[in-house]
């Protein structure tokens, strides 16, 4: 029988390049490959041999997007391999950077790039000029978290004031005011973000995954907690490689995260989310149920009003660091010199985010790992797929095409990150 | 009144260098504004980033901004000196961040209201835009003429 092919030659309003193949046989789709061909990047190559103390400065290279993430992650992972914990105020304010990564990142990707896929509209730009005050509302908000970046980073982009041990610089009283201020006005354009997210059309979709983050005791989970799922998992982050594995195919240049016994889960914004409703305020719980979410969310393409709840969430707690801060006596605390190896996983904005390192005494780099969020979503994202291109296989094609991207970006794949990544090509025979 | 037009007269001439140094060519605005610091020029305001959504907080209320920025292209090292606000600018298949470049900054900035009076782009078109890589030699080559082009905009 005649092999029908359709090709989506690069998806748009993802970050990083990559395509999309769909084999299609009686009615039903038997195959699903997210074909990813940015070249991969080697940073765990290159981080070998590299004083420690780069680390934190090059891994945050890896993504425009989400470099926190990135350094969080790592400096996490160097300080267990150290022994030391990083507690009090500078905790507190690598919380407080993090949350300006989620508020940018997610803040982008809602309005940016996946508002249009429920408004019916081609892009962020004729959103601006149906939705202006909306559109505007974003940016103020998204400028909230870039300062947050700026003020506690050095810098929006690939923040510069961040090591092993704190920070170089501590953030001026009159910096943390001014960042105040701001974040009063951005929380009340949270809530106006989220109540219009939740006024968008969004399809019935739902499938029994297994959800995977980290769980803190107390807290909404960024910088620690055990990994956990709804399905019993329950690790600390030294044990990741014990339960997940990662190979390589041969149409992807990002490597395949997936469980050694299950197969694929997913990681991000619904997981953290489903696994950790009880950590948010009831102030932010209330606000989900108004905007129709229940304490657990299986349907992907309400991602885009979980990453609304998140962003909420993330300007409340910023205010909330804000009001607890008192200044450390110094900027970052004395390291020992001794050989280690440390892992740590945080919950980048797109899902949890492992790194392992093992350095010498000398705090020279011998081995260093990094799983990033969207290659452990990829099995995920292909079933996904599956699913629901399978129900739309009657549609013209090009509706069809549409359908796959939206599917995709409910991830918000960064895949120039997991490249370690996007075109579709459907197979019909 | 927009915001903007109230503060045009505040604003000063904006220099933004866009890309990413990491990036092979990408990293030509990066270049041309390192060089165009060590110039005496008339007070303007300089600023380096790798997203260009970001020029969108940048550009209300200016009279004048001046974006330099590496482009796709034909030939290798080829300076083009545009005025999209006038001329219009094209939208290549994406290859900037989250699909959001230097066009669709501008159109959203058009539709906002957030455009800087007259706006002029220096691009160059590269040659090799892998992770880790140098500028190219017909990119490096092209720095110096746009720097001194820009230069003599400025002085205008």
């Amino acid at each position: 029988m005649a092999v029908r092919k359709i090709s989506l030659e690069a998806l748009a309003r993802v970050e990083g390049e990559g395509s999309l193949e769909l084999s299609l046989h009686e009615g039903k789709v038997e195959t699903a490959r997210l074909k990813i061909f940015e070249p991969p990047r080697f940073f765990e190559a290159f981080l070998r041999g590299r004083a420690f103390s780069e680390v934190p400065d090059i891994v945050a290279r890896i993504c425009g997007i989400c470099p926190v993430a990135y350094q969080m992650s790592a400096v996490h992972a160097l300080e267990q391999g150290l022994g030391i914990v990083v507690d009090g105020p500078l905790r507190l304010l690598r919380r407080l950077l993090y949350c300006g990564e989620w508020i940018e990142s997610h803040v982008l990707h809602i309005v940016m790039l996946h508002a249009p896929d429920f408004l019916g509209l081609p892009d962020a730009i004729a959103i601006s000029r149906e939705h202006r005050a909306e559109v505007e509302r974003a940016l103020a908000l998204k400028r909230a978290g870039n300062e947050i970046l700026r003020v506690l980073g050095g810098r929006e982009i690939h923040p510069i004031n961040v090591r092993v041990g704190g920070f170089y610089r501590l953030p001026t009283p009159s910096e943390l005011s001014a960042l105040r201020e701001k974040l009063e006005r951005a929380r009340e354009e949270a809530v106006a973000l989220l109540r219009w997210v939740a006024t968008f059309p969004c399809p019935e979709c739902e499938r029994d995954y297994e959800f995977v983050s980290l769980r803190h005791p107390s807290e909404y989970p960024m910088n620690e907690g055990r990994v956990v799922s709804n399905r019993g998992l329950s690790l600390a982050a030294e044990e990741f490689d014990s339960a997940f594995e990662e190979s390589h195919l041969p149409h992807s240049t990002a490597l395949y995260c997936r469980f050694r016994e299950r197969g694929s889960y997913l990681v991000g914004p619904l997981a953290r989310y489903n696994l950790n409703f009880d950590r948010l305020s009831p102030w932010v719980q209330s606000l989900a149920r108004e905007a129709g979410l229940g304490p657990v969310c299986r349907n992907p393409f309400q991602s885009i009003l979980v990453r609304s709840v998140e962003v909420l969430f993330a300007c409340e707690e910023a205010l909330r660091l804000l009001s607890l801060y008192e200044p450390p006596e110094a900027p970052s605390v004395a390291l020992p010199a001794i050989p280690g190896e440390g892992h740590a996983a945080t919950e980048a904005p797109r899902g949890l985010l492992y790194h392992r390192y093992r350095f010498d005494r000398e705090g020279t780099i011998e081995e260093a790992r990094i799983v990033p969020p969207t290659s452990q979503n990829q099995a995920s994202i292909e079933e996904d797929l599956r699913l629901w291109a399978e129900r739309h296989l009657s549609e013209p094609e090009e509706s069809l095409r549409d359908r796959c991207e939206q599917a995709i970006r409910n991830y918000d794949p960064c895949i120039s990150c997991s490249t370690h990544f996007l075109r579709l090509v459907i197979r019909r025979s | 009144m927009t915001a903007g037009a109230d503060l045009r007269s505040l604003r000063p001439l904006l220099l933004a260098g866009l890309g990413n140094p990491d990036r092979g060519d990408d990293g030509f605005g990066p270049a041309v504004l390192a060089r165009l610091a060590r110039l005496s020029l008339p007070e303007s305001e300089r600023i380096v980033c790798a997203r260009p959504l970001d020029l969108l907080d940048h550009w209300p209320g200016r009279r004048l901004a001046i974006v330099v920025d590496a482009a796709l292209g034909e030939e290798p090292g080829r300076l083009r000196r545009l005025e999209p606000l006038t001329e219009g600018l094209p939208r290549p298949a994406s290859s900037s961040t989250h699909g959001l470049g230097l066009a669709e900054a501008i159109e959203l900035g058009r539709s906002l209201g957030l455009l800087p009076a007259r706006l002029i782009v220096y691009a160059a078109e590269g040659l090799d835009f892998s992770p880790g890589a140098p500028l190219s030699a017909p990119i490096a080559a092209a720095v110096e003429e746009a720097v001194a082009r820009i230069a003599e905009e400025c002085r205008g």
